[in-house]
């Protein structure tokens, strides 16, 4: 369970923060898309508590990250894969990882295997690809046997083949249980491995909730071989609509309360045929990304002053 | 890439064993091993050493500009301690920045004055560990200096020892005191030589700097074992180098922000 509360953070006046709040569940992965420079990182650092909020807070598990006794048997991180001492082999780098979780060192082992890096285990890091690392600094959050984990962009560096591993892998974690939260500036890949979605531009959350419901169509398209009687239909029951291409309607669901059934109850009380009544189709969350985020990733600069 | 992830669970049951904090012991090994185990920081060790028993051939060879005396050539010893040692314990405070590491340790244990502390026992132990050595190597050299037919006095006292061992702890813990403040090794290192020398420059020019800060003058009254009526001054420049830069860097190591 991660919970954080209003959290802001200005660097030198400029605000890279502004007011997130986001809580993610046991038995779910949460996607934090934004694009680069949104704050996503800074929100996740503030979380574990490596950039001290301006204000509101941050927990895990019901504690602030700083009051966890041994953080990484509760939580795990990867913050930056490529953070990693490079004079050191990946073996070691995760014994250490083990020593100070005080896990069993045979689990370092067992890590080394989940993550694909048993032959590569006693190389240096610095001779790592960025996707070796990656697995690397999974294989680190994993060492406590944590419930939460906390990832910033796992997937950057990771070949298709990785990425589908990675995302078999949480689904895993969160079905056992666990509370995933990863970042991302990639749409596809939050689309196709989180449930949650939490959309920060500009440093602001512009739009959260579960992905289906996010990704649910907002308008109805509706065609009559009567456009003008349909349209005068619709303005008599005070449904909104726009004119799209042809002759079709565009109709806002209003958050639910207009909905196809309701639509052709209005067409037959006023006897209007109708040739087409579907829900427009989404460009799935590509499209509410771009929507969402295009006012205000414009300026930033203006937004902050 | 041939895994197996699929039936296994990874781990969601162990949060009975998240309540035990991480005993200091712990941290201070894993902060040993940071610090001794890569490739660099042998070569490192291993250039200490070199160049501390490297020294210990200048009183041996060079009878006539040094007193052959045992407390003499623990003094040299002391210097070529101090050439090299402090910068493996710089490394230790900077190295983690240079490299990012620095996210995976504070997430590891958040509380960063535990870290410090863990990091200033390493450097205690191989302060003390390098002055063993250099003890060693200064034994070394008197019996070389008698196999060649000298008989160099022996004057060696608690205060000489203790002293010897104050003044390769200082040095270690001034450099220390500028890594834990820089948080970035070339900064750190380069002021470790440059700021001592600096003084000493403006120590000729002012005895109030020779007198209370420069170190070459101070802290080579504490080697030379010669504490009467330099103690105030002693005290002064020891806060100078050590306790005021090292409590800033401490005070900036637990506020600054990891990005």
């Amino acid at each position: 369970m991660i919970t954080a509360t209003a959290l802001c953070k200005s660097y030198q006046r400029l605000p890279v923060v502004r007011d997130v709040s986001l809580r993610c569940e046991p038995g779910t992965i949460t996607g934090f898309l934004g694009a680069n420079g949104a704050g996503k990182s800074t929100t996740l650092k503030m979380i574990v508590g490596l950039v001290r909020p301006d204000s509101g807070t941050a927990m895990i598990a019901d504690r602030p990250f700083a009051e966890l006794p041994n953080p990484t048997r509760v939580v795990g991180t990867l913050l930056d894969a490529s953070a990693m001492h490079p004079g050191r082999s990946g073996r070691s780098t995760l014994a250490t990882a083990a020593r100070l979780a005080d896990v069993q060192p045979r689990r370092v082992d067992e890590l080394l295997d989940l993550v694909g890096l048993t032959d590569a285990a006693d190389k240096r890091v610095g001779t790592y690809s960025l996707g070796m690392r990656q697995r690397l600094g999974i294989a680190q959050a994993l060492v406590g046997e944590p419930a939460t984990l906390i990832l910033d962009e796992p997937a950057n560096g990771l070949d298709p083949e990785g990425i589908a591993w990675m995302r078999t892998l949480l689904r895993n974690f969160a079905d056992h249980g666990g509370t995933v939260l990863l970042s991302s500036h990639l749409l596809h890949e939050v689309q196709a491995t989180a449930d949650h979605l939490v959309v920060i531009s500009g440093g602001a959350v512009v739009a959260s909730g579960r992905m289906a419901e996010l990704l649910a169509s907002s308008t109805i398209i509706v065609r009559s071989p009567e456009p003008a009687a349909l349209a005068a239909a619709f303005r008599a029951a005070h449904i909104d609509f726009v004119a799209g291409p042809g002759d079709e309607l565009r109709v806002d669901v209003a958050g639910g309360r207009v909905t196809t059934e309701v639509l052709a109850g209005v067409a037959r009380d006023h006897q209007v045929l109708l040739s087409e009544l579907r829900p427009s189709e989404t460009n799935g969350l590509e499209q509410l990304f771009f929507t969402l985020t295009a006012t205000t990733t414009t300026s930033p600069q203006e937004t902050a002053a | 890439m041939t895994t197996s992830l699929s039936a296994r669970p990874t781990g969601i049951d162990a949060a009975s064993a998240s309540t035990a904090p991480i005993p200091f012991s712990r941290l201070v090994r894993v902060e040993w091993i940071k610090a001794t185990d890569t490739r660099a920081a042998r070569w490192l060790l291993a250039l200490v050493a070199l160049s501390t028993a490297g020294m210990m051939l200048v009183p041996v060879l060079d009878e006539s500009s040094f007193d052959q005396t045992h407390a003499s050539y623990l003094r040299v010893a002391a210097l070529g301690l101090t050439v090299l040692l402090p910068v493996v314990t710089i490394l230790m405070f900077t190295g983690e920045w240079s490299q990012r590491s620095v996210m995976t340790t504070f997430t590891q244990e958040p509380r960063r004055l535990r870290v410090v502390n863990a990091k200033l026992a390493v450097s205690l132990l191989l302060g003390t560990g390098g002055a063993a050595f250099g003890a060693l190597v200064s034994a070394a050299g008197v019996a070389l200096a008698e196999a060649s037919g000298r008989t160099p006095a022996g004057d060696m006292s608690v205060g000489v020892v203790a002293s010897y061992l104050l003044y390769v702890l200082l040095n270690v813990f001034a450099a220390v005191a500028l890594g834990a403040l820089l948080h970035n090794s070339a900064a750190a290192i380069a002021a470790s030589f440059a700021l001592p020398a600096g003084f000493a420059l403006i120590g000729k020019a002012s005895s109030l700097v020779s007198e209370w800060i420069d170190m070459s003058t101070t802290w080579n009254w504490m080697l030379q074992n010669d504490w009467g009526g330099h103690l105030p001054q002693i005290s002064v420049s020891v806060a100078f180098w050590v306790g005021v830069p090292l409590a800033a860097g401490m005070f900036r190591t637990v506020r600054r922000d990891v990005g």
